[in-house]
């Protein structure tokens, strides 16, 4: 059921890390407009009695509506030993129905509506989505609020979802990414939670199994009015939705408890790590470095999302050389993914051969160590400000987009309003801030690197029959 | 000064004007055909389809379609390089989208109508002028074979979705990857790329979309620009009968896995230009919609089975991008084909988790549908299929691809179809179409050997549950865990070989 955390295979993975940074960076969202907002919407926010957000978001889509709950719970906060995955495989079990619908009675209704429904689970929230007729709200409303305040299954659906959460890991897992994304995490962090995927550990998986009373603790612990936020967007009349939250959801007792997250000390030293890869593959390299948590109280955030656009969009000089001039690599990513707590510049690449990866890296490594020696070019830097802004438009084409943005702003930052924050802070952002925060992110303790390459019978050498020079 | 937030609040208004105003069109002459969607939007789409794909590539050049499709829309022109290229298009978070299948390729792009002629000036110069350099070429080349030698082997669903292809067309031109292989690559040269180019990106070749809030007179102008490509021949490329199925035969592509993913399917006489396409789409979509929850696939295998993540029917080929749930547009084909995709199951349940698949489509053949489950999946076909045109450039997509059919605009005719159609139709195409007595299958797995010693004796496969299951579940295991496979025959070829030439 979950999509977006784990990302997917081979080339795509690139795609995905940057449709991820793209989703983040673009993420962070408003109130009513003000001159200068990106968000060209307004946004109607309410709070209810038992502390549930409400956000409206008409959207000229009609007959269509994105009906989106976002629970600012995920792996984030699974701090208890050996329960890693356990937000994402909770995910799944909210699927099994309720006392008044079924599992079959609930995916019927949906099916008879035509809604485009799903889920998917990441560190700081689990989002629940559907797109279907502006009619159907009243529905939506019905059956949404009713799993998300009954939900009831019998422990040997429990045990049978369990399996099904096991086959997604095992789809992942035949692409070096997983292992490779497993490991930065695992060496970058010594206490926090971002030390595990939103999959979990696999060990952890093969015991989801025996944990049912602990999925019922979980679900009185987060599943609460005010740890989460209704969102709609599209063809919806705010006081309408309110109106029908309230009657809805109105009931819902409170009772969140906040998971106690311990914050991850600074990295004293580098790491490294390396993995060896049972088939034949080209050698792939992949490094994080620790950076701030999301705000938009400082120009940060901003600069290093500018920062992930300097190094390594199709136009950086970075990429210039290393994809298009030396060809040394077959595609290279990065960028800052926005985080609730402190997370991870990071990047990834697949390189040519395995001589060649200590020099992909130390090209990088230039490339970084130039951004904190010295300015970048002023009209770099507006040429960046004004693809981020032609891109953010250009990306809302549809409720469910607008939607999309809207809740990882919510997930993130908590409210909206973080998307207008955010473009302001980048209109802010001066060639001295991109160096002082260079030097801050990319110190040489701060850094966690790691491979991953073939070591078969055969000499590894390069895979795909071309040469390089 | 831009609006930007004029932009985006505008779009869905755009769109919603859409509707009834395509106009398409072909030049007297028999030049470009045009399919123009104006609105009021502040953005617009372009997509370009030319009528030439991996089925033109000569024999022992598999890929020359591909790697000309990407020496023309990812690489320099004859006025600046790929790098000045990609700085001019940056600004405006514009791209050239380039893509290919089969029959056709793509050249696509979004544009906010402040960047229009700018973008506009770029693309044409993409096309008409590219040049070919050795290093775009070397690039290019590369990066088609990484894919086809690092990309698809390391995703194991990918690359079951490609090879069941490549086996039902095996020795057909639809029978390798539209990538290529890598040795077909390797042998390809630049003149070959020249060449290439000059014969196929033509005017008679090329079919024009725009769609959007762009000028008056604007699709007019452009089409006139294009008409610097080579005049051509109209008409489209022959293509032979699709290769017959006898029998189950069965590949196993054999790669260090922890999982075994399943494939099995056999070709369809039937596109989106059929009456039979729509009865067919129904029972499709009651068996499995792509990546949704409510198929028989899905309840039956993972719902109530947890065998794995996902399983889905296809009556014809799907693109699948990362996380969609819906059909990319722009991938027509003459030749389609039915399909079960198992997405990847323990080794240790893979001989059940094929019956099971060979089973759902066995009973809907024997039993079809009921009045009621006919009337749910029309009526969630109606309303979804709605959902697929919500954006512009897929809006314009799915025009095109009705003007490539021949037929009136898809989702028109699926709202028209369906809502005069009745179960018994659905059942009789069923009967029709659907039978498994002759299908090509897939595996990719660890162990091949073992896999087909298993498939070979073909004996009982019960499936052990870590809870206890419902008694008609059960007595469904009874059926399902006997059902005779009996593989025609059973070749295993290790991963680096599959597309290797």
């Amino acid at each position: 059921m979950s999509v977006r955390k784990i990302f997917a295979p081979g080339l795509l993975a690139l795609a995905v890390l940057a449709a991820l940074a793209a989703i983040t960076a673009a993420a962070p969202a408003a109130r009513a407009q003000s001159p200068g907002d990106i968000f060209p919407y307004k946004v109607h926010e309410t709070t209810l009695d038992n502390g549930m957000q409400v956000v409206v978001i008409p959207y000229d889509s009609p007959g269509t509506v994105a009906y989106y709950t976002v629970v600012r719970t995920g792996s984030r906060d699974e701090v208890e030993a050996g329960h890693s995955g356990f937000a994402h495989f909770f995910e799944h079990m909210m699927f099994r129905g309720t006392e008044k619908y079924s599992q079959d009675a609930y995916n019927d209704v949906l099916k008879r509506m035509g809604a485009d429904s799903n889920a998917f689970t990441a560190d700081d929230q689990t989002v629940y989505h559907i797109v279907g007729p502006a009619s159907e709200l009243a529905t939506m409303m019905d059956m949404e609020s009713d799993r998300f305040k009954n939900l009831k299954y019998t422990e040997d659906a429990f045990r049978t979802e369990a399996l099904a959460v096991l086959g997604e890991y095992n789809k992942s897992a035949s692409n070096p990414f997983l292992p490779m994304f497993e490991k930065l995490r695992d060496l970058a962090y010594q206490k926090h939670t971002y030390k595990h995927s939103t999959l979990g550990f696999l060990e952890d998986i093969k015991a989801m199994p025996g944990y049912y009373q602990y999925s019922l603790d979980f679900f009185n612990r987060f599943y609460r009015p005010e740890n989460i936020t209704l969102l709609v967007v599209g063809d919806a009349q705010p006081d309408k939705v309110v109106a029908m939250a309230k009657q809805y959801y109105g009931d819902w007792k409170k009772g969140y408890q906040a998971s106690k997250i311990v914050a991850e000390p600074p990295q004293t030293e580098a790491k490294k790590g390396h993995l060896d890869w049972p088939s034949p593959t080209r050698p792939y390299l992949m490094a994080g470095y620790h950076m701030p948590a999301f705000s938009t109280d400082t120009p940060d955030a901003a600069a290093l999302s500018l920062i992930g656009q300097l190094l390594f969009s199709e136009s950086a000089p970075l990429y210039q050389e290393l994809v298009v001039d030396k060809q040394w690599v077959d595609f290279v990513g990065g960028d800052a993914d926005f985080h609730r707590d402190a997370y991870l510049f990071s990047f990834f690449s697949r390189v040519k051969s395995e001589d060649l990866v200590p020099k992909v890296k130390e090209t990088i490594d230039r490339y970084i160590a130039e951004l904190a020696a010295k300015p970048v070019d002023p009209k770099r830097l507006e040429r960046i400000k004004s693809h981020l802004r032609y891109d953010f438009a250009l990306g809302l084409d549809t409720p469910g987009a607008v939607a999309n943005q809207a809740a990882t702003a919510i997930a993130v930052a908590g409210d909206v309003g973080a998307l207008n924050r955010l473009y302001q802070q980048y209109d802010k952002v001066t060639p001295a801030d991109i160096q002082r925060v260079a030097r801050e992110v990319f110190k040489p303790q701060n850094e966690t690197y790691v491979t991953l390459s073939y070591k078969g019978p055969a000499a590894p050498g390069s895979q795909g029959g071309a040469d390089h020079d | 000064m831009i609006d930007l937030k004029k932009t985006a609040a505008t779009v869905a208004v755009a769109l919603a004007l859409l509707s009834g105003a395509a106009r398409a069109d072909q030049a007297p002459s028999g030049g470009i055909q045009v399919v123009a969607l104006p609105s009021e939007s502040p953005l617009v789409a372009i997509r370009l389809m030319f009528d030439v794909g991996s089925i033109h590539d000569p024999k022992g050049k598999e890929g020359l379609a591909a790697l000309t499709a990407s020496m023309v829309g990812e690489s320099g022109t004859k006025q600046r390089s790929y790098t000045e290229l990609l700085e001019a298009l940056y600004p405006m978070a514009a791209a050239i989208q380039t893509g290919g299948d089969r029959e056709v390729t793509l050249f696509s792009g979004m544009v906010h109508r402040d960047k229009l002629a700018e973008y506009t000036a770029l693309l044409e110069e993409v096309l008409l002028q590219p040049a070919f350099s050795e290093q775009d070429f070397q690039r290019n080349k590369d990066q088609l074979q990484s894919f086809l030698a690092n990309t698809l082997p390391s995703n194991d669903e990918l690359l079951g979705l490609e090879a069941l292809q490549t086996q039902l067309w095996k020795g057909h031109p639809y029978g390798h990857p539209t990538a290529g292989t890598v040795e077909g690559l390797k042998s390809i040269t630049i003149d070959d790329v020249r060449k290439f180019y000059q014969d196929h990106y033509t005017q008679a070749n090329l079919m024009l979309g725009v769609a959007g809030g762009y000028p008056k007179g604007y699709v007019e102008k452009l089409q006139q620009d294009l008409s610097a490509l080579p005049k051509g021949q109209a008409g489209r490329t022959e293509l032979p009968a699709a290769p017959a199925v006898k029998g189950r035969n069965f590949v196993l592509v054999e790669k260090e896995t922890a999982s075994v993913g399943l494939h099995f399917g056999f070709p369809l006489p039937v596109t989106r230009a059929d009456a039979d396409y729509f009865p067919l789409m129904v029972a499709g979509s009651f068996l499995g919609e792509h990546r949704t929850f409510h198929g028989r696939l899905m309840q039956q295998l993972r719902g109530v089975r947890g065998l794995n993540y996902g399983d889905y029917a296809y009556i014809e080929y799907y693109a699948v991008p990362p996380f969609t749930s819906n059909p990319t547009p722009n991938v027509p084909r003459r030749q389609q084909y039915f399909s079960v995709w198992i997405r990847p199951v323990v080794p240790t349940d893979a001989q059940f988790a094929l019956r099971a698949g060979m089973y759902e489509v066995q009973r809907l053949r024997d039993r079809g549908l009921t009045q009621a489950e006919f009337e749910l999946t029309r009526d969630f076909l109606l309303n979804y299929t709605k959902l697929w045109v919500q954006s512009l450039p897929d809006r314009l997509g799915f025009q095109m691809d009705s003007e490539l059919y021949g037929t009136p605009y898809f989702i028109d005719e699926v709202d028209k179809r369906l809502r005069t159609m009745k179960v018994d139709e659905v059942n009789a195409a069923v009967k029709k179409y659907l039978s498994l007595d002759n299908f090509d299958a897939v595996l990719v797995t660890d162990n091949a050997a073992q896999v087909k010693d298993m498939l070979q004796k073909d004996a009982p496969s019960p499936k052990t549950y870590n809870s206890p299951v419902a008694a008609d579940v059960t007595e469904a295991d009874k059926i399902i865990q006997a059902l005779p496979v009996k593989p025609t025959s059973i070749e295993i070829v290790p991963v680096a070989k599959l597309y290797e030439k």
